[in-house]
């Protein structure tokens, strides 16, 4: 039985020596990159854009209850249910039961990222209950039956030769690698589900108070179609999604979309309320929003690392984690990957098993600068850290490795010494051809590189010499 | 379904409330900061901005330029069913599309092969080059199920930016019984494939807005 941390290590160092996987994303990240660059542009001052969606989301989750309550008063006058659930069992069990009782046979489903968290989908195919993905890039990755890559671009790792190949054999009668003739053949194998589900399912972007609304940003349409044409609605949703005033949008719809993908806004950012009202032609007859708690209300408690409620889910620091571009979605084993997955995983699926992501950093502090909601990513996965070894949760080599540590860094003398053998010992085994093997002290950093040449004389001893100098 | 009432929503609550006797530190950020630079010229930056995010702005003078504007779109789509939204403007403005077989919202939502869908807006928002519409625009699909959207808007509807916008829905009752409100901006889209951007993915390829000046 290997462990997370072992799966880790093991899925990232097949990753990282991928130079196809990392070239693709690199194509993608640079397109986001300039992009998003553009987007930013079109703000007065986009640090400004950043501090004030940071007020917005730093003013609702520190009242969190009072907002979630407004939020549910105003969907219940429109005729609206809203279920809270303690855990992902609670969720999948209420939509699961929902579906069987309405007897659905056929589910559209836009992203959503909390449905992956909870195991939605294979809960629904269990029960004998068709489930669509109606988003390109999940509707490719479900082809291929894996989890996706990324919050936002689930697809990012796939070329388009790729994906030609996977319709050919998956959807049949297409033979293409252009990505306007793929694009048509989903919309087609997609169109009959849109009108016949019975049930859509979607995620929720933000929980609008004041108007008691879900917003739902999308690019394709598919989340205004999956919400509107089947008869019953379900949107599921992290309780931390909520916003105080509709007038908010007005800065996190742009923010959003540039930090997601660098538009100044994405084509639908739609507003539901509630099921059809009765002047209405159209729209579900019921609407359902599940608010999911699973861990939240216990990282909202610690309040150093509160801000990681704040997230939007636009993906820009995974775009900017070398970690990630170098491992890829995958390796992460999490339903949230790169910087903020690392930082909330073990929040919600246990600090014991899931610390070492608090490590898949180089600390750069590239996803800190480019969080749109200014989250204190880099500071909380030292944070992370900091909590495991009060924990006692790392091993005790470690441990008495940094005693060991501790103890030379505070006798010059010793540390002066264990230099002078560590060169020694690193020049003997080089020299006799066994750099990389496990009898060389710097086998972690050797075997997969060549090491620098060892200097002749230590700093300490040239630094002697020349203020002798002076 | 019953369930909706559960011990689960007080367990919840009680916890966030624990949690939050703790205070977080206060993050002190000037909320008068301006964060886009005034629309001015709001017309030109409409247009200028349906350019950039392929909307087709076709400006009019009069209700019969309208028409026309509208009856020529149509032309362009294939045979099959043109959906309306029952609006007294838009009936008559159908009168001039004899040819077309209409579906009108009254009937009931878009079918499955509708090929065109003409409906009114709520707003346009000159800042983003986009079109607000609602459940009332003819339901919910109408705005969203035909490969065609046309929008037939005037001058007067045109406001400067998404703060003005949400200024003005906030405040409006009727505005906030529908059931579906949405800002769209361009017509549907997707780069899910290399990041490669590409039209008319689930919703329309074309979207027309067919702006009366008067």
């Amino acid at each position: 039985m290997t462990t997370p941390a072992q799966e880790f290590l093991r899925s990232a160092a097949t990753k990282s020596a991928d130079l196809r996987h990392r070239q693709i994303l690199r194509h993608s990240i640079d397109t986001y990159n300039t992009s998003a660059a553009q987007g930013q542009a079109r703000f007065l001052d986009w640090q400004a854009a950043r501090r004030r969606a940071q007020a917005i989301k730093w003013e609702a989750v520190n009242h969190l209850d009072k907002y979630l309550l407004q939020f549910e008063v105003r969907v219940k006058e429109r005729g609206g249910h809203v279920f809270w659930a303690e855990n992902g069992e609670q969720a999948q069990k209420y939509i699961v039961d929902l579906a069987a009782a309405r007897n659905v046979r056929t589910v559209v489903k836009s992203k959503s990222m909390v449905a992956e968290e909870i195991d939605l989908t294979p809960a629904l195919e269990h029960k004998g209950i068709k489930v669509w993905e109606t988003d390109l890039g999940e509707f490719i990755v479900q082809l291929r039956d894996e989890p996706p890559y990324h919050i936002v671009t689930p697809a990012i790792h796939l070329s388009r030769k790729e994906i030609a190949a996977l319709f050919k054999e998956k959807l049949g009668g297409i033979d293409t690698d252009d990505p306007e003739k793929l694009v048509a053949a989903a919309r087609v194998a997609l169109r009959r589900a849109f009108f016949s589900a019975e049930m859509g399912i979607s995620g929720v972007n933000f929980l609008v108070a004041d108007a008691g609304m879900i917003a739902l940003t999308t690019n394709e349409g598919n989340g205004r179609l999956g919400t509107s044409l089947p008869r019953i609605h379900v949107a599921l949703t992290g309780i931390e999604k909520v916003i105080p005033r509709l007038e908010d949008l007005a800065v996190l719809w742009p923010v959003l979309s540039t930090a997601g993908t660098g538009q100044a806004v994405t084509c639908y950012n739609t507003l539901v309320g509630g099921p059809r009202t009765k002047d209405e032609p159209d729209g579900p007859e019921e609407f359902h929003v599940v608010l999911l708690d699973n861990g939240r209300s216990e990282l909202l408690a610690d309040a150093e690392q509160r801000d990681v409620l704040h997230c939007i889910r636009c993906g820009a620091c995974l775009n900017a984690c070398p970690v990630y571009r170098s491992v890829g979605g995958h390796t992460y084993g999490t339903t949230y990957q790169g910087p903020i997955g690392s930082v909330l995983t073990p929040h919600l699926r246990g600090l014991h098993e899931f610390q070492h992501l608090s490590y898949a950093s180089s600390l750069c502090g590239g996803c800190t600068e480019v969080c749109p909601v200014k989250i204190d990513l880099h500071h909380h996965l030292l944070h992370n850290r900091r909590n495991a070894v009060k924990a006692h949760q790392r091993s005790w080599k470690e441990r008495i490795g940094f005693r060991l540590y501790r103890w030379t860094m505070l006798h010059p003398s010793w540390l002066a010494l264990a230099g002078r053998l560590g060169r020694h010992a690193i020049r003997v085994t080089h020299a006799l051809g066994l750099g990389g093997s496990a009898l060389d002290p710097l086998r972690a950093w050797t075997k997969d590189r060549n090491p620098p040449p060892i200097p002749a004389r230590s700093f300490r001893s040239l630094w002697k010499e020349r203020r002798g100098a002076d | 379904m019953e369930q909706t009432e559960n011990p689960a929503r007080e367990h919840i609550l009680q916890r966030i409330r624990k949690a939050l006797s703790a205070p977080a530190e206060h993050p002190s950020t000037p909320t008068d900061e301006r964060l886009f630079a005034p629309v001015s010229e709001i017309l030109e930056r409409f247009e200028a901005e349906c350019a950039g995010n392929h909307t087709e702005c076709v400006l009019t003078t009069d209700s019969w330029a309208t028409a026309q504007a509208v009856a020529e779109v149509l032309r362009s789509t294939p045979a099959g069913e043109v959906f309306m939204q029952d609006a007294p403007s838009l009936r008559r403005l159908a009168a001039n599309l004899a040819d077309r077989t209409i579906h009108w919202s009254s009937n009931g939502r878009p079918s499955e092969e509708v090929q065109a869908t003409v409906t009114l807006a709520e707003a346009l928002v000159a800042q983003t080059g986009s079109i607000f519409v609602s459940s009332a625009c003819g339901g919910r699909a109408a705005t969203v199920a035909a490969p065609v959207h046309v929008v037939v808007a005037n001058r007067a509807q045109l406001v400067p930016d998404l703060q003005t916008l949400f200024a003005q829905v906030s405040h409006d009752d009727n505005m906030l019984k529908n059931s579906m409100l949405c800002l769209t901006t361009g017509s549907s889209r997707t780069g899910d494939i290399e990041k490669i951007l590409v039209l008319g993915a689930h919703g329309p390829r074309r979207l027309v807005v067919v702006l009366q000046e008067e």
